[in-house]
């Protein structure tokens, strides 16, 4: 069996306010206790994973580099020790451009973290602030000359589009210099307004206007033109990739393949049953250090649920669900009105499809016994 | 047994809303000790959370007070244009009234109507002056105004406070030496006036009455002469304010009695109790009357399944609702659900509060609408439903139902009223000062142009001063079309209405325009029109959604995403299709809601 495992680093310099991970500001003081308690409860997790050959790790957050290379690359020596990571893993950390340099960089590389994800946003200024990053363009450049510079040569850019302020043009600027950077992986996401945010507040109080989703679904469409011209694959909604960059690690999780998560409210997989530790870092420590494993939730997947996730994910990642798995006239409306494509005995979504995959998967995914 | 009718007195209290009868009723429950000061709570007799809530009474009342060895029996009449049915039936139950007047506000429309029922049913008039302690009072005044319209002297017109008790022992005492005793005979067959009846969960069907004519037994077969149907009575009793049982009512009598019937169509509002067999009376009480709506809205379950439930729960109601109408109807875009006649909008909105929260159930209801009557040639069909009308003008006339309306305002607004009421297609009759600063004002008005929202128009056209009351007038020629609004081509039964032919583009545009922003984006363009016959008179389009899908899914939390698709999915599962197009719950409910405000709101 291969597997992939998450690391989660709740720690962040300022909390951004779209973002409804479970991130904090302020609590450096546990990080010492944190990354002890994540060796701890490596160690707890690994007999469970015995022979699993993990094929991927990736630290996310919260922002993972908020912590020093130095403990980051003790962290994954741990994960070497405790599990079978095999030894052409793909290995990605999330990164903040505030929090590196080509030195820390060069460490974090030295350190076995092969694969960089950074979180660049945007490059316009004013959608920046209207997000809340402390970041400047200038400082996403700086930091993606760094990694290059240490040796990087598997970087992702994270961007966001559709916050207040931003304009079909700005975006056009934004994916014109993210593709002048020529990193070897694009993630483009469409701002969400999460409502447990203060931006989700701001825009409940009409403080912020929604996005509106015709200007979202024109920068997806341009995202779409520009980044295949510049020679990036499409292979998620949300995901361009070089070929061969595609990302191994998010890849799992979409294919459903297993995968165990440390760090407090990481989330667990494996053959239909879904696990989750506890959310509040505090109370995940505590947990670890009683020496119990830090579940706070689970469930088992039944056909019913699992099939409605393999037909959103197989859309997803644009593999397509195949065409026996659909009565022909639950398919037939959205071939005829282009959302679907019939490619080698699969239904796959093509551009407009993908803005409308909500609609796609519901459509398909009620005929729940064909499977 | 029953009290000797010289020491009975029935009276009630009439009074325009707001006028202080409540506070009344309350004082009259202090001062007679029938309840105990530390059981007094602010309108006592309203039991309906709905009756405190909206300051007025919806039902009729009675309660026993025992003062100075008599036997008083007050009964609370319903307090508004809605229920002028109930209160004739209430005002038989009594010999005497009291009129209850505020020293600052003066007659308004509803003393007037009030008074004239009060009047025409033979009773005795109590006149009093209510608020006297009020700065703005003027008893003068208001004396020589009374004392005018009831042709009397005005040293017999009390003058006191409910609120704070003031001459509220004179008016007792007035109400006991000028209000004749009830005449009835112990000795002859049994009639007994039911002026409210309700259902009890535990005990049926329970009525309120006044025995006119001989005695009614704690325990006996009753006969009803309405409906025809037979009960084994269980109890009688009265209220003291509490149901308190009694052997039995003798002639002049108020109390109540647990019916013995189950089946909630039985004991009318207004009908005659006898004793079954030989015993009983051959001729009932004069004046019963089936109530007639003059306002008819569709009721539909929000959830179709609930459909055996809204019909068990009209059934209760009805029970102590006689005037409530109801059939079944079905609408394609909203299922099973029944077509409901109403007294009014008031009358409307308190059934469909009290099916949401007595009978815990969610309703759409289509937009109220008057009772037409549609010709062609010598044939007439009566239309409740505008969905029944014939589409396109196909029949030679409409008629409507206009009543009589009397308003009453400072002569200050006098334009404004009748500029209103000019709007609303209203035919001035006449007016006349009642002082040099009031005036009454009558209109004969389309009942549909008044049942909406005239009254709310009145009060803020006059800031709250002008007073309105109406009554049936008839059916009048009108130049009336039906208004059909089409999704997608396909037209929705529940937002079909008849409106003036002068007033169809305004509606269309409007209902348009509202649903415009109420219907979600579908997967296509959908046109919104609303329609006369086949002409379209109002479009709008709701463009096809282009974006619908979770942006980010990492991290590996699937379940939510998982999650957020099952939310969407029961989401449209709720939603009804009419035609291609699914048109969410809550889009019917704004839309069809009564007030004129387009500003629905809340995109979706």
């Amino acid at each position: 069996m291969s597997a992939g495992i998450y690391v989660h680093v709740p720690f962040c310099l300022t909390r951004c306010g779209y973002c409804d991970f479970n991130a904090y500001a302020g609590l450096d003081e546990l990080k010492p206790r944190y990354l002890r308690a994540l060796l701890t409860e490596a160690g707890l997790a690994a007999p469970a994973w015995d022979g699993a050959s993990v094929e991927s790790v990736f630290l996310g957050g919260g922002t993972p580099t908020t912590m020093t290379a130095g403990d980051l690359g003790s962290l994954l020596g741990a994960l070497r020790d405790a599990f079978e990571v095999s030894p052409d893993a793909e290995v990605t950390t999330e990164a903040n451009p505030d929090t590196v340099e080509e030195a820390s960089l060069a460490a974090l590389l030295a350190g076995g973290y092969t694969r960089l994800s950074m979180g660049a946003q945007s490059f316009d200024p004013a959608v920046l602030r209207s997000l809340e990053r402390l970041h400047s363009p200038d400082s996403v450049r700086r930091a993606f000359a760094a990694a290059r510079a240490a040796g990087y040569v598997n970087v992702n850019l994270d961007l966001i589009y559709g916050a207040h302020g931003e304009t079909l043009e700005s975006w056009e600027r934004t994916l014109g210099e993210t593709i002048a950077l020529a990193p070897e992986h694009v993630s483009a996401y469409a701002l969400t307004i999460e409502p447990a945010t203060p931006l989700g507040r701001a825009v409940a109080r009409g403080d912020v206007p929604e996005p509106d989703p015709d200007v979202q679904a024109d920068m997806f469409q341009l995202a779409c033109s520009m980044l295949r011209d510049a020679g990036f694959g499409h292979y998620e909604v949300s995901n361009w990739a070089r070929p061969g960059y595609e990302c191994r690690h998010n890849l799992g999780y979409w294919r459903r393949e297993p995968y165990l998560g440390l760090g407090a409210g990481a989330h667990s997989y494996r053959d239909d049953h879904r696990w989750w530790n506890v959310r509040p870092p505090e109370e995940y420590l505590a947990m670890v250090e009683r020496g119990e494993l830090p579940v706070g939730g689970e469930e088992t997947l039944d056909p019913s649920d699992a099939y409605l996730e393999e037909v959103f994910l197989r859309l997803r990642i644009l593999e397509g669900v195949p065409s026996s798995w659909v009565e022909d006239d639950r398919a037939e409306p959205f071939l005829e009105s282009g959302l679907l494509l019939e490619d080698d005995g699969s239904l796959v979504p093509t551009e407009r499809g993908m803005l409308l995959l909500n609609e796609l998967v519901l459509g398909l995914a009620a005929s729940s016994a064909a499977r | 047994m029953s009290t000797d009718t010289s020491h009975i007195r029935n009276f009630c209290i009439v009074a325009h809303i707001d006028h202080g009868k409540s506070t009344l009723a309350d004082r009259l429950l202090e001062v007679t000790h029938t309840v105990a000061d530390r059981d007094m709570r602010a309108q006592y007799l309203d039991k309906m959370d709905l009756e405190r809530e909206r300051g007025i009474t919806i039902k009729a009342q009675s309660v026993r007070l025992l003062h100075d060895g008599f036997e008083l029996n007050l009964i609370d009449t319903p307090g508004h244009v809605d229920f002028t049915y109930e209160v004739s039936r209430s005002l038989e139950a009594c010999e005497g009234a009291v009129l209850l007047v505020d020293a600052a506000q003066g007659l308004e429309a509803q003393t007037l109507a009030n008074y004239h029922l009060a009047r025409d049913a033979g009773l005795v008039i109590v006149p009093a002056l209510n608020k006297i302690d009020l700065p703005a009072a003027e008893p003068e005044q208001r004396t020589k105004e009374l004392a005018n319209l009831l042709d009397c002297d005005p040293a017999d017109i009390l003058h006191i406070s409910a609120k704070s008790g003031a001459g509220v022992d004179e008016l007792l005492q007035a109400v006991i030496d000028r209000v004749p005793p009830p005449v009835g005979d112990v000795a002859k067959p049994l009639q007994a006036l039911i002026f409210d009846s309700m259902f009890d969960p535990y005990r049926g069907v329970i009525t309120y009455v006044r025995v006119q004519e001989g005695v009614l037994p704690s325990h006996a077969r009753i006969r009803m002469f309405a409906t025809h149907v037979e009960s084994e009575a269980e109890e009688t009793g009265v209220n003291a304010p509490e149901p308190t049982p009694v052997p039995e009512l003798g002639p002049g009598e108020v109390g109540y009695l647990v019916t013995g019937l189950k089946d909630v169509h039985h004991a009318k509002v207004g009908d005659t109790i006898t004793l079954a067999g030989k015993q009983g009376a051959t001729e009932p009480l004069p004046g019963y009357r089936e109530p007639k709506p003059m306002v008819w809205s569709g009721l539909f379950p929000a959830d179709g399944s609930d459909y055996a439930d809204l019909r068990d729960a009209l059934d209760k109601l009805k029970l102590s609702d006689a005037a409530l109408h109801f059939e079944p109807e079905t609408s394609q875009a909203l299922g099973f659900g029944f077509r409901c006649g109403f007294l009014g909008l008031l009358h409307m909105d308190i059934v469909k509060e009290r099916l949401e929260r007595e009978f815990d159930l969610e309703l759409i209801a289509t937009a109220p609408n008057v009772e037409f009557h549609v010709f062609r040639g010598t044939e007439m069909t009566i239309v409740h439903n505008p969905a029944e009308m014939p589409p396109g003008g196909d029949y030679d006339k409409v008629e409507e139902p206009v009543v009589y309306a009397t308003v009453i305002t400072p002569s200050d607004y006098l334009g404004a009223v009748m500029g209103l009421c000019q709007e609303r297609r209203g035919e001035l009759v006449d007016m006349s000062y009642l002082t040099p600063e009031r005036v009454e004002v009558h209109y004969v008005l389309p009942m549909a142009e008044i049942v909406f929202d005239f009254f709310d128009h009145l009060k803020s056209g006059t800031r709250g001063y002008a007073s309105l009351d109406y009554e049936p007038w008839g059916q009048q020629e009108a130049d009336l079309v039906r208004v059909d609004v089409l999704l997608h081509g396909e037209p929705v039964d529940a937002f079909s209405t008849i409106v003036h032919r002068e007033k169809s583009y305004a509606y269309g545009k409007k209902m348009v325009e509202r649903l415009k922003e109420l219907i979600p984006r579908q997967m296509f363009d959908v046109a919104v029109q609303a329609a006369i016959g086949s002409k379209i008179i109002a479009r709008e389009t709701v463009k096809a959604k282009r974006k619908d899908v979770l942006a980010k899914c990492y991290g590996g939390d699937i379940t939510r995403k998982r999650k957020l698709l099952e939310t969407q999915k029961k989401g449209k599962e709720r939603m009804r299709r009419v035609g291609r197009v699914d048109v969410p719950q809550e889009a019917f409910i704004q839309a069809l809601r009564v007030d004129d405000g387009g500003s629905a709101k809340g995109k979706k």
